[in-house]
């Protein structure tokens, strides 16, 4: 391992600012676990991506998720899901109350109960489970996102001269689609241990060094050229690409899905109880900002403050394990403080 | 408003009327909110007595020139079976263990049921029959209890509460000094593993460690300062809770705490902090540089991973030493969910 952060040391002495987004949370929450940011040179920069499905699910989502609820229709959702803020609520007071949501892991546990709608987050890699209600005719509302149409637009406005790739997003789509994206800058697929992102991190930077726009499979143990076939061919059969919005990106042509068959999908099944949603996010939030990269949590004037992980406000602060405000809560605390 | 209640494709339910005030799930989940929910109890309960060790695992008084103590603890898990255990075993050794860290001898538990409507007798009894294995096996007999059945949906098939009375010579409650070795007496969350496999369907050897501590403290409690049972919040809470009691920092060395393979494992699968699975049969006691080398060899009878794991300094936070860097573990909050990509 010492030998990587010898090389990292060496290389980015002669290089001026260099800015690396790693695209998933799972990978920023081993980042921040083992403070792997505090022992790279201070000109190498890890910027946390959007790639935490409760951070990027639109405030206009959750409305509607928190709307059926409160509206009487039975829901089912991962359990990150129940905590984040809406513009009024949360799924979790809308259960205290009395709505029927159930916290899922698995499409198993719901297959036969056709009158529960399934509230869909996650990207490719947990679109198959969604694809596999749909296959069980149990209705879904899709907030799903695709990362790499994200990836296009932040490689631009953030000046990112390279991306540490999502391991498990790839097993899903394979690594070949990230070299089929022609975006101007070198990409690594790298698993979730701290020396794999350590050793990202380095071969980053010698791609940067030698100007070298090329992609770098360093997960090859589960990630392959095309992926899952079977996942992607049940995604394929079951939902389509859409426009999606995204929390702080806005909207972004192709990055979402929805199921082909209209009668599964909850956003026309019930578009009724949506029509009169205004949905706000928490004044002075920077979720928007934070899930582009542009700040990092504790630049937010309510990091730790009014919005910690008991009562979140913003969405980056609800998953521990993906979302960029809740782990630099965890693990960012200075050793000082 | 109204409006927008109304369902022009008539796939629309009734609404579900607004009632504010409700006890929420985050409330019972270990963390700030549960913290915030027992001040506003005691508050309303309030009264002075000569009672001692009240924030603690276990109450005490002075009685007969002895220090009896008295705690108590409701058990509800899902699944109330699991890899090596079951809702009965923890209901017994959590109220022995609460007892045990005190340093104090279980003499005796109360055992009480809420039973839903409906629930197998056949589970039942094998959950009876659990706990009076365990009584007889470690000498605390049961000597009183309650049972209670409600309507079906009602309660979640069994809720369990146990109390406990034990004795102690010395209540285990000493200061802690600087340089003062932190132990762990075994593998550390197993019984969260056991939990997370059943209830996520995956297949593991790994099993409960619940079992009764009381052998194990007894063997070591002349040696060492204070213990306390890791439970639900894992080692990072009892960590925290250790370390801002007494008002000291607390170094840990992350590659020397003992962790099985499979655990590490699942943890990684799941995306779970390791630090804040459950136990229901490991403690961590503090002892003196001098003895803890003995502390270590003792519980070693019991179980080969107990191991030094850190050590006592002046300050505050708990810090762990990974192999990268130092990081705060702090308490964990809310219940533990896996990730979602």
């Amino acid at each position: 391992m010492n030998e990587y952060i010898e090389k990292i040391n060496t290389l980015a002495r002669d290089m001026g600012e260099v800015k690396i987004m790693e695209v998933c949370g799972g990978h920023t929450n081993t980042i921040m676990r083992y403070g792997i940011r505090d022992i790279l040179p201070a000109n190498i920069k890890l910027i946390s991506g959007p790639g935490c499905p409760v951070c990027v699910t639109s405030q206009y989502d959750i409305d509607c998720a928190i709307e059926l609820a409160l509206g009487g229709v039975k829901l089912a959702t991962y359990g990150d899901m129940i905590h984040v803020p809406g513009t009024k609520t949360s799924l979790l007071d809308a259960r205290a109350r009395g709505a029927d949501v159930k916290v899922i892991y698995s499409a198993d546990q719901i297959v036969g109960e056709k009158d529960r709608v399934f509230f869909a987050v996650g990207f490719e890699t947990t679109t198959p489970m969604t694809a596999t209600m749909l296959k069980n005719n149990i209705p879904v509302f899709c907030a799903h996102k695709l990362i790499p149409p994200a990836m296009k637009i932040l490689v631009g406005e953030m000046n990112i001269q390279g991306f540490i790739d999502p391991g498990h997003v790839s097993t899903i789509i394979g690594s070949d689609i990230w070299g089929e994206l022609n975006i101007p800058v070198p990409q690594v697929i790298s698993g979730f241990k701290p020396e794999a992102l350590v050793r990202a991190t380095c071969i980053l930077l010698e791609l940067i060094k030698n100007k070298e726009v090329k992609v770098v499979n360093d997960y090859p143990e589960v990630v392959f050229g095309k992926g899952n076939l079977l996942a992607k061919k049940l995604i394929e059969e079951t939902m389509k690409p859409v426009d999606a919005e995204w929390r702080g990106m806005g909207v972004i042509p192709g990055s979402g899905l929805a199921p082909r068959n209209e009668l599964l999908d909850a956003r026309i099944i019930y578009k009724d109880l949506f029509k009169n949603i205004v949905s706000r996010e928490y004044p002075g939030c920077r979720c928007g900002e934070i899930v582009r990269g542009m700040v990092e949590p504790r630049e937010c004037p309510f990091f730790g403050t009014v919005c910690t992980p008991e009562n979140p406000q913003g969405a980056c602060m609800v998953s521990e394990s993906e979302g960029a405000c809740a782990i630099a809560y965890k693990y960012g605390k200075s050793l000082a403080e | 408003m109204d409006d927008k209640k109304e369902c022009l494709t008539g796939n629309c339910p009734t609404p579900i009327e607004a009632d504010v005030g409700s006890i929420r799930l985050s409330e019972g989940s270990g963390g700030r909110e549960m913290q915030e929910l027992i001040s506003q109890i005691r508050s309303k309960l309030g009264a002075e007595s000569d009672w001692k060790n009240t924030q603690d695992d276990a109450a005490s008084i002075d009685f007969a020139g002895k220090k009896l103590v008295f705690t108590s603890d409701s058990y509800v898990v899902t699944p109330i079976f699991f890899p090596g255990g079951n809702i009965g075993k923890i209901a017994f050794c959590g109220t022995v263990n609460d007892l045990a860290v005190m340093g104090a001898r279980p003499l005796g538990l109360s055992l009480s049921f809420v039973l839903e409507e409906g629930f197998s007798k056949k589970d039942f009894f094998s959950i009876v029959e659990t706990i009076g294995e365990l009584s007889k096996k470690h000498g605390v007999p049961i000597v009183t209890g309650d049972t209670k059945v409600v309507e079906h949906g009602s309660v979640d098939k069994i809720i369990i509460n146990t109390s406990g009375v034990g004795s102690a010579e010395i209540i285990l409650d000493e200061p802690l000094e600087v340089g003062d070795q932190i132990i762990v007496s075994g593998g550390i969350g197993e019984h969260g593993t056991a939990l997370l496999a059943r209830r996520f369907e995956l297949e593991t050897l790994i099993e409960t460690d619940s079992k009764p501590l009381w052998d194990e403290i007894n063997s070591v409690r002349g040696l060492i300062r204070q213990a306390k049972d890791v439970t639900r919040g894992g080692l990072a809470a009892i960590l925290n809770e250790i370390a801002e009691k007494n008002g000291k920092q607390f170094l840990i060395n992350e590659e020397k705490i003992p962790i099985e393979h499979e655990v590490r494992a699942l943890t990684e699968v799941l995306g779970i902090e390791l630090y804040n699975l459950a136990c229901e049969g490991r403690f961590v006691c503090i002892a003196s540089h001098k003895n803890s080398d003995e502390v270590v060899q003792k519980l070693k009878q019991f179980n080969k991973h107990a191991c030094v794991v850190g050590e006592v300094l002046d300050g505050k936070n708990v810090i762990v030493q990974t192999r990268f860097g130092k990081k705060v573990l702090n308490m964990p909050h809310g219940n533990i969910v896996p990730r979602i990509c």
